[in-house]
Formats: C-alpha cells, structure tokens, sequence
C-alpha cells in the first residue's frame, strides 16, 4: 500500500498546474500575488509602510507588472537590520503577532549583526514544500528516507528541508547529536536513502570514510542533495559527490531570509525558480532587468513570508536567468549553473568576468587537486588579481606539485582567458568546515566591489 | 474533476471548517480546524486562487 494513489505518484510534478502554466498566465498570477503581498507588508510592517511612503508609492498604484518593476523600490539586508534594530528582535520589520510565530531563526551575523527571521506555521509549511519540487523531481516519494547529518540549530535551511521531508509524506532519520565517524555508523545501520548536506559536508565526509575503511559508494545512499552553497549546479563537484557516494546529486539554492527560492533541476545543470511561492527579478548594477541570458543579481519576492515579509529583496546573488526550456518540461524561470558568485565576490580580471563558480569547476578539472580550495582577490592600480591556493590530494606525492601548479594555471588560462596564479598546498592545510566552507577573502577595498547604483528603485 | 469543480469544493470545504472553528470550544478541535483552513489556503494558492496572504488575515 503506497501513501500516494499510483496514478499520483507517477506524476512527473509536484504540483503540474503551476508548474506547466504558460509564461503568460503565470506572469498575471505572480502580479495578483504581488499586489497581495505588497498590501499585506503596507498595511502591516512598519520598514514596508516607510519604504513605500519614502519613495511617494501606494500599494494600489501597482497596477502592472512594469509598476512593480520601476516604481517599487528594492530592500537590502541592512534596512531589515536597522528596522529590527528599532526594537529587537523582529522591531519594524514584524508584521504579525507573536502568537503566529511556529519558528524562529537568524543569520550566523558572518557579515554584521544577525538578521532575525520569524516563521509563522504557513511559513514554516511553505519553506517546506518549496523542497519538495526537488524531492518530488529527484523521483523522491513517501517510501523513501532523508538522513540530515547536522544538528538542528538557528540556522533556518535544513529545517525547512526537514519540514518539506514531513509534507511529502517520508521518513527522516536525525544524526544529530553525533560526530562524522558515528553518522556514518548510523547511515549503515539504518541504510536511509537520501543524504541532505552542504556540498563542502558531502565531501568531508569522504575524508571520515577513509580513516573508517568506508566505501560510501556502498551505502545505500541513492541521492545526495546539496544546498547552502554553489556546487550541485557545478558538474565537476557534482560529480565528485556522485562518484564519493555512488548516487545521484540534486540542488536546492536558497537564501536565509527568503527559504528555499530554487529547488534543482531534475536534468541537474542548474536550478529553477519556484515561482509557486516567489518571484525574481535579474537586474544589472544600474538595477534593470537584465534580458533572458544574461548574469546579473537575483531580487526577489516571496509570497510566503507573512512573518516578516520580503519585496524585492537583494540577494547578491549572481545568477544567469533564461526562458529557455531546459529540458525538464517546466515552465518555470532556469538559472543554468544556479548561483554563479556573490555581487561582492565579482573579479574583473583584464577586462573578463571571472566567476568563482566557474573556478572551482576548472580546478576539479585538474587530476590530483582536491575539492579544498581558497580564493584571494586583491587589487593593484588598476585590476583585480587573484590567487587560488588549492590542496593536493592525499595520494599525490609532493615531487608532483609543480606539475598540479601548471596544469591548474593552464586549463584556467585555457577556458577563462586570463591568467590566474594557483598555489599547491599539502593535504590538510586548508581549514575544513562542517556547513559552508569560507573559500573566498576579498581582500580589495570596498569601492571595488560590485554595487547597485543609488537612484529610485535601486 | 476539473480545476474550477476542484477550487469550489475547496473553498465550499474552507467554509464549513471556519465556522466550526468558531463554534466549538475545544482547544484540540479548536486547533485542528486551524490547521484545516491553513491547509485550505494553501490548495486555493496552489491552484492560483489567490485572495489573501494568509489564513490569519482572511479569517480575522
């Protein structure tokens, strides 16, 4: 006896009437969405009702989707910041009563203070369900059993994995609690098949397999999915993980403050915009849409904040949009090779974009390297520069490592164009990391770094 | 069923559960006829019905 009718589970979406809608009646859902959301933030957020009478604009004057697009202005982090300020936590930026709240969460605070972030239960559901796009995609059904080899703490993103585990109706199995060593002891007592992690933990934990003796190609680990980092989206760290655990690697990306944003593709080259539950926007540092093809940063909506809600919210995220079918049917906005870089992490090298996506990449290229990596950037008069410091694998001799310092500046210099410096470094010399690996240092002064002009709207 | 016979019975569902929310005085049934219209919201959005942002803001 299955939980779904099997006509059901044999659906190729989760939900195919939004996710099959054609661009045209879902562009006049998503402005019906907004102009709801937009009412809902103006008559009950402090932050929002200011923004929109500080740039002169009335929610009944988004009558379009071009109004929503020039006349409503952006938020960034630190407005959310100086609006909690007011009276902390949630101060100006909360527009529900407490007695909503189902979770509270907030940023690690990495960059500047720690963003709060309250979820109401039709929050919390909708973080949710926004994974089940990619569990449903991945083929992902009740039957199966999702292990999350993490402790759940303030950080908001596996939780809502864990709540998209209970709407689809599956089993979770917790290794809290546990260190590597016994997290996998337990993936082999309790032989779960899907593992969520971060790509940088899906890797490490290759490491502890190797001092256990392990083969975690012989687990009964068939899925592995990723998020809270670039690299599912990444097809040489993709097939890493794919190699390490002998499965298959799917993609979420998404953003603290917003929750889930972009469940995987099912063809795994990049992701989709759930846009049952959010709207984007790609813009370029003058703050226009950029056309369907082109990399700029990631705005965006979400429909299911009603804790603390988000219009038009700077990501910093770098992300290539296009209407082009990807293959998999949905017509739903594709961001080929998910998030690309930071808008702060941007280098500009001779005139060339260098993505740090697209580094990493080129370096799993490169036989002998492991997936430890660091990024330096720096600047002299007039360019960015930057230095990759990149670890040998522990089987490569060291009598070797001039050889790995060529072939890592030729393949970059090959595919990018400029030439970039790459230092080998001993096996455990990079600092290790649970959740997200620090890869990147920017080491160049702030004006340098891509920003959004200052003008209405930006 | 068709997706306007899906969304009334839907909506038609939402109504029955609201007002038996309000009339009983069981904090269990109380809460479940919560999460019901919570439930219920979430099906009209997802079949593109949209009214308002959340189950709160509708019902009180």
């Amino acid at each position: 006896m299955r939980l779904y009718k099997p006509e059901v589970e044999a659906q190729r979406f989760w939900n195919p009437y939004t996710q099959t809608m054609p661009r045209a009646d879902l562009d006049r859902l998503h402005l019906k969405k907004l102009q709801t959301v937009i009412a809902y933030a103006y008559a009950r957020s402090p932050m929002y009702r200011n923004l929109l009478d500080r740039n002169r604009v009335r929610p009944e004057q988004i009558r379009t989707m071009d109004d929503f697009v020039k006349r409503l202005p952006f938020i960034d982090k630190k407005e959310i910041l100086d609006a909690q300020a007011v009276n902390p936590p949630f101060g100006e930026a909360l527009a529900t009563s407490e007695d909503f709240f189902h979770q509270r969460f907030a940023t690690s605070g990495s960059t500047g203070a720690p963003l709060h972030i309250p979820l109401t239960y039709h929050s919390a559901e909708l973080w949710g369900e926004s994974w089940v796009y990619v569990y449903w995609a991945a083929g992902l059904r009740a039957r199966h059993s999702f292990y999350f080899p993490f402790n759940f703490g303030i950080f908001a993103a596996f939780w809502s994995a864990y709540m998209g585990v209970r709407r689809l109706g599956a089993t979770v199995i917790s290794g809290g609690g546990l260190d590597s060593k016994a997290r996998l002891r337990q993936i082999e007592q309790y032989r779960p098949d899907v593992m969520l992690a971060t790509p940088t933990y899906a890797l490490y934990l290759g490491e502890t397999a190797r001092e256990l003796g392990m083969d975690l190609a012989r687990t009964s680990i068939s899925h592995v999915i990723v998020a809270g980092e670039p690299g599912g989206s990444i097809p040489a760290t993709r097939q890493a993980i794919e190699e390490l655990w002998g499965a298959r690697c799917y993609e979420l990306y998404g953003i603290a403050e917003l929750g889930p944003t972009n469940p995987g593709c099912p063809l795994r080259e990049g992701v989709h915009l759930c846009e049952e539950w959010y709207h984007a926007l790609v813009v370029d540092e003058a703050g226009n849409p950029v056309v369907y093809g082109e990399v700029g940063e990631h705005i965006v909506t979400s429909y299911i904040q009603d804790g603390q809600p988000l219009i038009k919210y700077r990501t910093h995220d770098l992300v290539r949009w296009t209407d082009e079918p990807c293959g998999c049917e949905t017509t739903w906005l594709y961001y080929p090779g998910g998030v690309l870089g930071r808008t702060d992490h941007m280098i500009i090298v001779k005139g060339v974009n260098v993505y740090p996506s697209a580094l990493e990449s080129l370096l799993h290229r490169v036989s002998g390297l492991s997936e430890h990596y660091e990024l330096h950037v720096d600047r002299d008069a007039t360019n960015d520069f930057v230095t990759v410091k990149a670890e040998a694998r522990p089987d490569v001799d060291e009598s070797r490592y001039g050889d790995l310092h060529r072939d890592a500046e030729a393949v970059i210099r090959s595919v990018i164009g400029v030439s970039i410096g790459v230092a080998v470094q001993k096996p455990g010399s990079l600092p290790r990391y649970e959740l997200k690996a620090k890869r990147f240092f920017d080491h160049r002064p702030a004006a340098h770094r891509w920003q959004l002009a200052e003008r209405p709207g930006a | 069923m068709t997706h306007a016979e899906t969304l009334e019975r839907i909506r038609d569902l939402q109504a029955r559960v609201r007002e038996l929310r309000r009339a009983s005085d069981n904090p269990a049934i109380e809460r479940t006829m919560q999460l019901l219209d919570l439930y219920c919201h979430m099906a009209r959005w997802e079949l593109g019905d949209v009214e308002a942002m959340t189950p709160e803001a509708e019902g009180r």
